[in-house]
């Protein structure tokens, strides 16, 4: 049977594409038809929900219910993968939180599988936080997320500074989420659809639209590199991990290799 | 292999047109290279659908005259695909269901971004499943960058079909035997056979039309260079009637 799977979404910095990243991981999961239930911490008015309502509730995460309302669930929801989305500076706040209701550890023991995307902003402060982060990280499976929303160049002014701290964690894999095209990123979000429903020319409510050609082949063409990236780093084989492949208590867990090109 | 009108996608057009019995033909007339004829190609295209009184759309995306929108302003559409709100108002115009036969003009200084956005943006597959059987009427020429750009969009393009044309007005010193490798051994191509300097220079002017001289206009030319020039149009629009029964466009 397939372990639950929690998928957070974060980074401590506004503004760097973090609903964004929610939006195509919940595309590329309905494409892989895994069962999947969303949670938006963008109280009260949750973004991520405007864009798939039908999957997403808005919760407090600081918020004890809201805690149980997500994490007492992992093991009877009908999803196999629970994604939250977290809001801005509320990566390292909702760590700490599940360092302390044991929600690490049962990662550690292979009770769930626990998938971490790193939200990267361009500047300096953005590799503070992985330091931040790692020492929350325990056994999860952590990516590391370059977001180009923008035409910035992530770190290349200093290749041994980033080196550094990627080193720090060893099992961390990058992820390059490349840049859409400014006016289609725009209609889509004016849309208030998913990503794959602008591609096929619909509405929210299913009805036929009449998006431009061009936008909608710039988003594919957009989307189809990113679900790339998502098969390149086998996120489908590690989060239908079975529970039955859990490695018994005592010894460490294989380390799933993934090849970076 | 040489390159050739391909008989599987000229198939795939055939059976489509037969049921959608609708479909309309999008050329787009190009080359990397400059002084090879495309505008005169777009023209002879253009006018030979006004002259069959079907409907056309030509699309000019040149940026240096004479141009097609010099010559055909009435059907003609100035595009500018720099930028994505050009690239919206050129492409979801081209796939409108309203427009009829297309015809791009296409300039070498946009050839590469024309080839790379539609390929990103699937155009090709896209007007395939309107009804719209693209065609790329390769100009060909003696320039190496000729034969390479030749070879990409051969390899690369696989939701059009892709044709030479040998213009030999514009290249009339290269014989077949000469023309690059990849080019000279088709077995189908286009050809726009030679005709002497009087009469290009009459065709340059802005104010000729072909499609005048198809209905019996009356010219100042003599008699025999009138009957050249219009057996010259003849053996051109021939050819084109040709490629619209292949496309299932007829």
């Amino acid at each position: 049977m397939t372990k639950p799977a929690v998928v957070l979404i974060g980074g401590d910095k506004g503004g760097v594409g973090k609903t964004t990243v929610a939006r195509t991981l919940l595309d590329y999961f309905v494409r892989q038809q895994l069962r999947v239930r969303a949670f938006d911490t963008e109280v009260p008015r949750g973004t991520l929900k405007r864009f798939h309502p039908d999957v997403t509730d808005v919760v407090d995460i600081n918020h004890v219910p809201d805690q149980m309302r997500i994490f007492d669930t992992v093991n009877s929801t009908d999803a196999t993968v629970s994604l939250i989305d977290v809001r801005a500076g509320l990566l390292s706040p909702t760590l700490h939180a599940l360092r302390n209701i044991g929600f690490i550890d049962a990662a550690k023991k292979g009770d769930i599988t626990f998938v971490l995307f790193h939200i990267l902003g361009p500047s300096i402060a953005s590799l503070d936080e992985i330091v931040d982060t790692a020492a929350y990280l325990g056994d999860a499976k952590y990516f590391m997320v370059k977001n180009f929303i923008n035409n910035t160049y992530f770190f290349e002014w200093d290749e041994a500074t980033h080196a550094a701290y990627f080193k720090r964690i060893p099992g961390a894999v990058g992820i390059t989420i490349p840049k859409l095209v400014e006016m289609a990123a725009e209609q889509v979000d004016l849309a208030s659809v998913p990503f794959a429903t602008f591609i096929a020319n619909k509405k929210q409510s299913g009805a036929a639209a009449s998006y431009s050609f061009v936008l909608r082949g710039y988003v594919r063409h957009w989307l189809e590199t990113i679900s790339a990236e998502y098969d390149r780093v086998r996120l489908i084989d590690i989060l239908e991990a079975n529970e039955s492949s859990r490695p018994p208590i005592g010894r460490p867990r294989p380390i799933i290799k993934v090849a970076e090109t | 292999m040489g390159p050739r009108l391909d008989a599987a996608k000229i198939s795939r057009g055939q059976a489509h047109h037969v049921m959608t019995d609708k479909t309309t033909p999008l050329y787009v007339v190009c080359s990397p290279c400059r002084h090879v004829g495309k505008t005169l190609v777009s023209r002879l295209l253009t006018e030979f659908h006004v002259v069959n009184d079907q409907p056309v759309a030509a699309f000019d995306l040149a940026d240096e005259g004479p141009q097609l929108a010099d010559y055909l302003p009435e059907v003609t559409t100035i595009a500018d695909i720099s930028d994505t709100h050009g690239q919206m108002a050129f492409f979801d115009r081209l796939i409108a269901d309203d427009v009829g036969a297309r015809i791009i003009d296409l300039d070498r200084r946009v050839f590469n971004n024309f080839f790379t956005v539609a390929q990103k943006i699937r155009f090709f597959e896209e007007a395939r499943h309107r009804s719209i059987e693209p065609l790329i009427l390769f100009i060909t020429d003696p320039d190496p960058k000729s034969a390479k750009a030749y070879a990409v969009l051969r390899n690369q393009l696989s939701q059009a079909s892709l044709l030479p044309v040998r213009n030999q007005i514009e290249a009339a010193d290269v014989p077949y035997g000469d023309a690059p490798s990849k080019v000279n051994r088709a077995p189908t191509s286009l050809d726009i056979p030679l005709l002497g300097f009087p009469l290009r220079a009459l065709m340059d002017r802005q104010s000729f039309s072909f499609s005048q001289l198809w209905r019996g206009s009356p010219t100042d030319l003599p008699v025999s260079a009138n009957h050249e020039l219009s057996c010259w149009v003849e053996c051109i629009f021939f050819q084109f009637r040709l490629l619209e029964l292949l496309l299932g466009c007829a």
